[in-house]
């Protein structure tokens, strides 16, 4: 029989408390416990990226984490990127006004990894933006968009 | 494992009419015309050579899945991500054995299609809903998309083409032998079409099978058929112009169809641009600066092109009282195409675009519309948007005259206001008029338009790829360092969402060329069913693609516009292996290229 257990996260800014079994992970943890169904799952192991959140400020591969690893953590879903009024973040913008998505479902992952990448470097290079985003994939845009939007998230 | 096919095909024997049909062949297609041995024999260069393209898939982001559940009313009503609605409520009702209109399907946002997405789950979804009585939800995972989905079929084709020293061509023939796996389907026409109806050439004998192999049976893939005859036609047409000592830009214009040339089928080519395309990359920096490239680095051309698609749709466009317009559609929307139709309506009514809201409709209340699909999303549907919007307007111009004491003649409309010429005091608001029409007790009717289309005509659309690659000797990886994407795209009507799709075609045709190919075991089990074992194009792998816009406007799209989604996806992996061959002299015939074969290449010398 599977585990269950006891576990309390910060989601956006907010505390949960959930009962959760042991093998599930935090991608299903966020989209149907906490109906958070923004972050997607391309692959269910660890390729596409979409499915990327952030944990205590770092890109993480939700699909690869357990919920319960999540224990006493905060993590920020593409939710969690927006203004507190639920408008687009500015990282949101960014994307929006430089045609950086087209179908979209890979958009909260870039936008999670984006939001990693420039706490650690404000401002990259395109070369840069290539090589943290290789991780990420996009079937739609050729990826150049989304490289401009996130130059454009810089200034 | 496309070999297997290759077998099967390999023994049927080529030339002449009347071939017979092999028992694993489902399909033949054959083109001929003039004299192949007369054509042969006038030409100064003769080159034959056989090209393989894998199977690969559309490699959507999102994968398949479906929610369906028994209506309170009876019927049933399915939630899915699909390219075609209507097409997935009439196989779904066919499925179950009930009258289309008993089943609803709510289209979800498509996270990514590219033809994959017409109807997979959503039969088997009800049926499951009906036998258990719950709502079912089916969600593939990967692997499972990878087995059940529907890809593109690989691809052997033999091509043998004879040219003069003035750069005429004479002569092809051309065997091709697609892949079908286990059903019928495979695009063997329309590539043999694109394949021999892309240049000017009195003598073809053109033959393409499609062999039934033990594998899941493709579907469609962006531009269907076309990738894989390009990436054969346009790797033999760079070599045919070498041997001959031409320039291979020169060499295409020379022989480029134009309007009114007759295709294989016997119809003539409509109004396109190719040439205009052609005459574009002659003058692009990277083809003029193809000779001062650095060490093992090429440039490489390629053409694609693409008939586009028909089908009737209808739309419908709502005046709403505070003047905006709502336009009700039956398509889903893939990738923006929402966009354009609110920019057409906005442009008929001289509106901000904001002030128009698309509703993408389920099948109970939509208007028809056919699939999202085949380059003809904006194209037919859009036509229909803008004749709703057409209709609208006149609706409003007539219900302001009488408002006005004005003939319609004499009214002018601005900036959500219906006014007389002259006196642009003497107006009334469009959300004026709505409100009036949407009143207990008016004698005016409601504010709505309706546009049917039925365009028939298909306005083809072509493109040239300009690739610049490297080669590292040592390990015989090609790096892309330039790439230049010229599409005639009739009108671009939403330019960001025209150049977002030709980038994203362009870097599945380089896909193709460097890293695509489901790769099967000797029982036909795929082998490569993750997104780890099946590489796709990353960003770290590309790099910035310029697109140049040729705008050679359609007769019947709206405003001039033609269907851009699946021409780039054509040329890229022929733009990649010729430049490869420009860079180190290497030619690779096998695509997706592996570094091994440059690597031989180059220990052996230049294989031409």
């Amino acid at each position: 029989m599977a585990k269950s257990k006891s576990i309390r996260v910060k989601v956006n800014g907010s505390e949960r408390l959930a009962t959760v079994q042991a093998r599930r992970n935090l991608a299903d943890f966020l989209r149907e416990d906490l109906a958070l169904t923004g972050t997607h799952l391309g692959c269910e192991h660890g390729v596409c990226g979409a499915c990327t959140v952030l944990v205590d400020g770092e890109a993480v591969r939700s699909c690869l984490m357990l919920a319960v690893q999540a224990e006493g953590h905060e993590i920020t879903t593409v939710e969690g990127l927006t203004t507190p009024d639920g408008e687009p973040g500015p990282l949101q913008q960014a994307f929006w006004d430089n045609h950086g998505l087209q179908c979209g479902y890979c958009t909260p992952g870039m936008l999670c990894a984006t939001a990693a990448l420039l706490k650690e470097n404000p401002h990259p290079s395109a070369e840069e933006i290539r090589e943290r985003l290789s991780g990420n994939l996009c079937r739609c845009t050729g990826y150049q968009d989304i490289v401009e939007s996130v130059i454009a998230a810089t200034k | 494992t496309h070999d297997d096919a290759g077998e099967h095909g390999a023994a049927v024997a080529g030339g002449g009419t009347g071939r017979p049909k092999p028992k694993n062949v489902n399909q033949m297609v054959e083109f001929q015309r003039g004299d192949l041995a007369q054509g042969f024999a006038e030409a100064d260069v003769v080159l034959e050579d056989t090209y393989r393209i894998a199977r690969v898939h559309q490699g959507y982001l999102e994968t398949q899945g479906s929610v369906a559940e028994r209506a309170p009313s009876g019927g049933y009503t399915v939630w899915t991500s699909t390219q075609a609605a209507f097409g997935a409520r009439d196989a779904t009702a066919k499925f179950l054995g009930i009258p289309a209109h008993e089943v609803n399907v709510i289209p979800t946002q498509v996270g990514g299609g590219f033809g994959g997405k017409f109807v997979l789950v959503e039969p088997l979804v009800a049926a499951l809903a009906r036998r258990v009585r719950r709502p079912v939800r089916l969600i593939l995972d990967r692997t499972q998309d990878f087995l059940v989905s529907h890809p593109a079929p690989g691809a052997i084709i033999r091509m043998k083409m004879g040219a003069k020293k003035d750069g005429t061509i004479t002569a092809l023939e051309a065997e091709l032998i697609f892949d079908a796996g286990c059903a019928p389907g495979a695009p063997v026409g329309v590539a043999a079409l694109m394949l021999a109806g892309t240049y000017r050439c009195a003598n073809l004998d053109i033959v393409g099978y499609e062999v039934l192999t033990h594998k899941v049976s493709p579907g469609a893939y962006r531009a269907p058929g076309a990738p894989q005859a390009y990436y054969a036609l346009e790797s033999h047409v760079s070599r045919v112009a070498d041997a001959l000592g031409l320039d291979p830009l020169e060499f295409r214009l020379k022989n480029a169809v134009k309007e009114g040339d007759i295709r294989p089928d016997g119809r003539p080519w409509p109004r396109i641009g190719l040439i205009e395309c052609l005459e574009r990359a002659q003058r692009n920096p990277m083809w003029l600066n193809r000779k001062s490239c650095g060490p093992d680095e090429g440039v490489g051309i390629a053409v694609g092109g693409w008939g586009g698609g028909t089908e009737p749709a209808t739309g419908g466009c709502r005046v709403n009282p505070d003047g905006s317009l709502t336009v009700q559609v039956g398509s889903v929307d893939i990738t923006g195409v929402n966009t354009t139709f609110a920019l057409i309506a906005a442009e008929v009514f001289g509106l901000p675009v904001e002030q128009i809201q698309i509703a993408t409709n389920d099948t109970d209340h939509a208007p028809y519309a056919g699939a999202s699909g085949g380059s003809k999303t904006t194209y037919t549907v859009g036509a229909a948007v803008l004749a709703a919007a057409q209709d609208a307007k006149n609706q409003v111009l007539e219900m302001a005259a009488d408002r006005l004491e004005a003939a319609v003649g004499d009214l002018d409309m601005a900036d959500g206001r219906v006014f007389v010429k002259g006196a642009p005091n003497r107006g009334v608001t469009v959300g004026e008029l709505a409100r009036l029409a949407n009143r207990f007790g008016s004698r005016y009717r409601p504010l709505h338009g309706q546009g049917r289309s039925a365009v028939h005509t298909s306005s083809p659309g072509f493109t040239v790829h300009l690739c610049r690659i490297k080669v590292d000797r040592s390990t015989g990886m090609p790096r892309i360092t330039g790439y230049v994407a010229i599409q005639d795209v009739g009108r671009a009507l939403n330019p960001a969402e025209v150049v977002g799709q030709i980038r994203g075609g362009a870097v599945q045709g380089i896909g193709r060329a460097l890293f695509e190919a489901m790769q099967h075991d000797e029982g036909g089990q795929l082998a490569n069913a993750t997104l780890a074992d099946y590489a796709m194009p990353t960003s770290a792998d590309l790099p910035d693609i310029e697109v140049d816009l040729v705008e050679v406007p359609s007769a019947d799209g709206p405003f001039g516009a033609k269907g851009v989604g699946e021409p780039p996806a054509c040329p890229g992996a022929a733009a990649v292996v010729n430049a490869i061959e420009a860079a180190v002299g290497v030619r690779v015939r096998d695509v997706p290229i592996s570094p091994e074969v440059i690597v031989d290449g180059l220990e052996g010398g230049a294989s031409r």
